[in-house]
């Protein structure tokens, strides 16, 4: 089992039952002997936990609102679109006709989602041939495909190769897998009207051209002709269906605000009653697509081909589901009854853009952290961590006694742990500590923090502590000694160490012991993880007046108020080892 | 209180760099070290591998000095082990190496291998790692230890990539970009080094 780093989340209080309006729900069954607890002890272990505790990096802070928010709880906006391959930003009119991938000449491996390369098939020129006419752009010529230099696999393998070395991402859609170039929905319908025209004026109605052409109508379409066919299909029917009315076919008429929406809307809420005579004859006159110029498109069940296929090839050659799932829908795809599952079937895959984006605080609206629009500049405009605000906790193992498996903590032994709190305020804040005595769970360890209520001296200018630095550190450290070197020992009450912004306690703890476990069932995963609910309350002056008005109810200049956060956190210890 | 070697294990140079002298620096007209970087033992760049074709006029006349093949920024740390190797491509049908830029405050994991193009400042490298040939790595990277980032990858700012090969597979919280400042990292290292701050 690998030794467990220690760790301090911090929960969100936007996960609290108490801000939520209702009674902490009491889902940890607790022994009797709890009964000393708080009721609304914390237990890191309840299912809910997993989603309201994060490292402090990950949280925000709300200076109106003067609280944490993390990434739950924040609402978030898209500032820039960008193509994380070639940093190209999008713009949000592009992302609307072209959807959400790289549309220039990005694309990542289908089989192992490395980075695709254009190259050159031509073998490549004499170099001496080169070096003479200076400057002049190398004469890469010929067909390039996309290859992936971590797996080695190459657009040949499909078949597919580019007259062009640049706009990768518009040739592809061209072609289909094998290289053949796709008849786009323009030219369908060009055939189909040469089609029609063949057939010299015949019988009106679709459904005798069904019949009269047979089977052969229902050629394979792609998804983009048959959506194009069912479209004109299902509007011709709309046109039809409304012969006096020449816009009412249009889609204008499916507005919430168009009286024939509205007077189809009230008849179904009046069972009925409303129906208007139009309402009735379009019903009637609605038929279903019947043949593939219409976008009927029959699903082909039949997987015999592909069974066979499957007899012939190795395993390695189907596609994983991570694969699949990877591939985007490719329009020139015949329906995707029929997706593939055959790597040799797998499409290069443009790049997904990525955003840069800006939270908003839940409460407040205000603006909580906000990128630089550019994609190439990584500084914020507005960045409101937490880190900023509350002190970090850190955790560092004192004196663990030695126990059987290297890296866990001896049940039934007293093991003490550092935690050393760090003020990145300005001002000085007054600490105030609270931990169950037995932390919840099955196996509940008892828990005493040696000094629960201590002061952190403000963050001061980083270059007033390097200069004081090297006289002052002997002094600061090791102020709530006891003894010299070798005897400094833990004292109930006192401060480990301090130094300019930062103050060390320390915390005992005695394992439970695990041996439970071997009556009842086995052990849940991670339920030999010591980790304490600790209640973290800070306090701190703020001078009123100046920047900070808006919160305060006072005045008076050169006045202070009291300041206060609270918020659970969880420490994480180490494993509990077996006796 | 380690055993320090009599002639101290670091050379410090005046621009406080700080050079272990069982690093293993090749070509070392070739490498560029913006100051305040460290090198622990057994660390190799290949300063040597530096272009070999001229973009520009005559192949012959650039003088080797201004030829630089590896270029690091300031505060970077290059731990024990890690190899710093310029890129080798094709260019205009000959192969020819490409400088390797590092920018500030890069941290390079022990036994990592680097042939990137050019890595942004701020970038946390693991242990292991291994980074293809002219991969671009913009500003605000993490790369968790036993990466492997193909050839020709480029990861753009603020991304966690992991996996073989490497994928992005998180956004770094804002509230971690102090993370990346390797001045305290600096400080802990060399021939009379400060105990780290607690």
């Amino acid at each position: 089992m690998a030794p467990l780093t220690p760790y301090t989340y911090i929960q969100c209080p936007c996960s609290d039952a108490s801000t939520l309006g209702r009674q902490a729900d009491s889902n940890s069954p607790r022994s009797p002997d709890d009964d000393e607890l708080d009721d609304r002890a914390f237990d890191p272990r309840a299912p809910r936990s997993n989603y309201s505790l994060y490292p402090l990096d990950y949280l925000n802070y709300c200076e109106d609102c003067q609280q944490i928010r993390c990434p739950r709880c924040v609402a978030e906006e898209i500032v820039t679109y960008f193509c994380p391959n070639c940093l190209f930003e999008v713009p949000s009119s592009n992302l609307k006709s072209e959807g959400n991938r790289c549309t220039r000449s990005c694309f990542q491996c289908p089989i192992c989602i490395g980075p695709l390369s254009v190259t050159s098939i031509e073998s490549p020129p004499d170099p001496s041939l080169l070096a003479a006419p200076d400057g002049a752009p190398a004469p890469h010529s010929g067909p390039y495909i996309l290859t992936c230099s971590y797996c080695n696999w190459s657009s040949t393998e499909i078949g597919i190769k580019f007259d062009k070395s640049n706009s990768i991402h518009a040739q592809l859609v061209k072609l289909n897998n094998g290289g053949t170039t796709r008849l786009t929905a323009k030219e369908h319908r060009e055939r189909r009207k040469e089609a029609s025209q063949d057939r010299l004026a015949g019988p009106p109605s679709a459904l005798a051209a069904a019949a009269s052409n047979g089977g052969e109508n229902n050629e394979e379409l792609d998804l983009e002709t048959q959506f194009a066919n069912l479209k004109s299909f299902y509007q011709s029917q709309l046109a039809d269906a409304a012969p006096g009315g020449s816009g009412l076919s249009s889609l204008n008429d499916l507005g919430f605000s168009s009286p024939t929406s509205l007077s189809r809307i009230m008849s179904l809420y009046t069972g009925g009653t409303v129906h208007n005579s139009r309402n009735k004859s379009r019903t009637g006159t609605m038929r279903e697509a019947l043949i593939s110029d219409e976008g009927l498109q029959i699903a082909s069940l039949d997987e015999s081909a592909a069974i066979q296929h499957l007899h012939s090839i190795d395993y390695s050659e189907t596609i994983t589901t991570e694969q699949s799932t990877n591939q985007p829908p490719h329009l020139g795809e015949v329906h995707p009854h029929g997706t593939s599952r055959f790597a040799s079937s797998l499409r290069p895959i443009p790049y997904l853009l990525r955003t840069k984006r800006s939270k908003r605080c839940p409460v407040c609206r205000h603006i909580i952290s906000k990128p630089e629009a550019k994609v190439a500049t990584t500084r914020f405009r507005i960045k409101l961590v937490a880190s900023a605000y509350i002190p970090t906790i850190t955790i560092r193992p004192l004196n663990i006694p030695s126990s059987s498996t290297p890296g866990t903590l001896p049940p039934l032994q007293p093991s003490q742990f550092i935690l050393t709190f760090q003020n990145p305020r300005f001002e000085t804040i007054n600490v105030t500590l609270a931990t169950p005595a037995k932390t919840p769970g099955r196996f509940s360890s008892k828990v005493t923090v040696l000094c629960p209520q201590f002061e952190i001296d403000a963050n001061t200018d980083v270059w007033d502590e390097a200069l004081k630095d090297t006289s002052d550190k002997t002094k600061l450290r090791r102020r709530g000694a006891a003894g010299d070197d070798g005897t400094h020992q833990a004292e109930a009450g006192k401060i480990w160490e301090r130094g300019r912004n930062w103050v060390s306690i320390v915390v005992e703890v005695v394992p439970a012991s695990l041996r439970l476990d071997l009556l009842e069932a086995t052990a849940k995963e991670d339920e030999d993880v010591l980790e304490i609910p600790m209640f973290v309350r800070v306090e701190w002056e703020v001078d009123v007046g100046g920047d900070d008005v808006g919160t305060a109810p006072s005045r008076d200049k050169e006045q202070t108020e009291e300041r206060e956060l609270a918020y659970w956190c969880v420490l994480g210890l180490g494993r509990v080892g077996q006796a | 209180m380690s055993r320090r070697p009599p002639r101290g294990e670091y050379i410090e140079t005046d621009t406080g760099n700080k050079v272990a002298r069982k690093a293993n620096l090749v070509g070392t007209q070739n490498i560029m070290l913006g100051g305040k970087t460290v090198i622990q033992p057994e660390a190799m760049i290949r300063g040597d591998l530096a272009r070999s074709i001229h973009p520009s006029s005559s192949s012959s006349g650039a003088a080797p000095g201004s030829n630089t093949a590896v270029a690091i920024g300031r505060y970077c740390f290059l731990s024990r082990g890690c190899c710093l190797r310029p890129p080798g491509r094709l260019y205009k049908g000959a192969f020819t190496y490409t400088a390797l830029r590092v920018g500030d405050h890069v941290f390079i994991g022990p036994g990592s291998v680097i042939q990137a193009a050019s890595i942004g400042s701020h970038v946390h490298i693991g242990a292991n790692v291994v980074i293809g040939e002219l991969a671009i790595i913009k500003e605000y990277v993490k790369i968790l230890d036993g990466t492997v980032v193909p050839a020709n990858m480029v990861i753009p700012s603020f991304s966690i990539v992991a996996g073989q090969p490497a994928r992005v597979i998180g956004e770094l919280p804002e509230g971690g970009h102090e993370a990346f400042e390797l001045r305290e990292l600096y400080k802990t290292v060399g021939n009379n080094p400060q105990p780290a701050p607690s």
